[in-house]
């Protein structure tokens, strides 16, 4: 039977599928973002900038989504208590936090450029800052030490879920395959 | 294209024995809609182009005595154009022409020198409401197949550069060339 729902102590599949797509988003943004920055732009790469704008945005959607889902159906606590549990509980929801801020920071500095936003090559995002290049700097260089940050959370967060599957605790496992253990299949 | 390469060169070297035959500043009218302000500047490894409206143009020529002559045009900044959307609206944003602020480019002016190819035009411009000197190559055509002596119907090309940092136009600046070329190709008609 399909589980889409989350329980005590499993991940339904709807919080697997979003963890597991941004992730993939989030991993490849921070190094589409890490090469922008370094880029010397042209006309030949200049979508690039479009599409870390599109994702981030999405990314944006996806994470409110996320959220919204844990209301309505909340995730497992996790496995273990003591430090480790409040560890892994905080750096949740700072992840979380970062998730939120890093794409808003950058709405709001593309926004202060006075270049529109477009979603996708289609569609265009109205802004939410007004045109200033002080506004600009500022939220760009917010967006950028926000970026580090979360890349530094994700490699913390990989690290520590191999280390548990290393351990043998079953937080990978129960986030790939819904459960902690084989046993309870 | 109503002008063809030998005809004009051939209609160049006729103006200065059609000069003689206008011996005070006659006023031209502008043709906006034959007429183009062209620009250019660097992106990286491209080009940004672009096109700006003439607002409003007033010439007046001495093929006797170019010092007598004067150019004054007013563009329209705000309403510019450039090769893909973003270039146009960074152009036209605070960090460059301001146009919110500063709708207009003007220029005037102040001493036309005769040239073996042209001649060349002093002046001053304004942008971003920044007054500096500049100078055009100008390059003047006979429409084709006009008479040796008939002035009524010319074409000019001006050439020229400013850097844009020189008028607080400094955005971008990683990313966009600091000189922008101009190449304005002007058609006008005698004010009879």
């Amino acid at each position: 039977m399909v589980v889409w729902r989350n329980t005590a102590d499993r991940f339904g599949r709807v919080s697997r599928a979003l963890h597991w797509l941004m992730a993939l988003a989030v991993i490849g943004m921070l190094a589409l973002g890490a090469r922008l920055v370094t880029m010397q732009p042209g006309l030949a790469n200049l979508w690039l900038y479009g599409l870390h704008k599109s994702v981030g945005l999405t990314l944006l959607v996806l994470v409110v989504l996320r959220l919204a889902w844990h209301r309505i159906s909340p995730p497992p606590p996790p496995i273990g208590g003591g430090l480790a549990g409040w560890l892994a509980r905080g750096a949740h929801a700072a992840l979380y936090l970062l998730l939120l801020a890093l794409p808003l920071c950058g709405w709001v500095a593309s926004s202060a450029t006075g270049i529109d936003t477009v979603l996708f090559g289609r569609w265009v995002v109205p802004p939410i800052a007004p045109v200033s290049e002080a506004l600009e700097k500022q939220w760009f260089a917010l967006h950028h030490l926000l970026a580090k940050a979360l890349a530094g959370l994700v490699v913390v967060h990989i690290l520590a879920a191999l280390q548990r599957a290393w351990a043998g605790d079953g937080t990978l496992r129960r986030m790939i395959t819904g459960r902690a253990t084989t046993a309870d299949r | 294209m109503a002008f063809s390469r030998a005809a004009l060169l051939a209609a160049l070297a006729s103006l200065a024995l059609a000069a003689a035959a206008l011996a005070a500043p006659v006023s031209y009218a502008l043709d906006t809609s034959a007429s183009v302000v062209g620009f250019e500047t660097d992106f990286g490894p491209d080009r940004i182009t672009g096109q700006m409206p003439v607002i409003r143009a007033d010439l007046s020529l001495d093929f006797a005595r170019a010092a007598n002559s004067t150019v004054a045009v007013t563009l329209d900044a705000a309403r510019a154009q450039a090769s893909f959307p973003f270039a146009a609206q960074a152009m036209r944003g605070p960090k460059v022409l301001d146009t919110a602020n500063h709708p207009q480019i003007a220029f005037q002016s102040t001493a036309v020198k005769a040239a073996d190819d042209g001649a060349w035009v002093d002046g001053q411009v304004t942008i971003r409401g920044e007054t500096r000197p500049m100078v055009l190559h100008a390059t003047i055509w006979r429409k084709q197949g006009s008479q040796t002596d008939d002035l009524s119907h010319l074409v000019i090309r001006l050439t020229g550069a400013v850097n844009r940092s020189d008028f607080g136009a400094t955005g971008w600046s990683d990313m966009v060339g600091d000189e922008v070329r101009l190449d304005i190709l002007a058609r006008i008609a005698q004010v009879p």
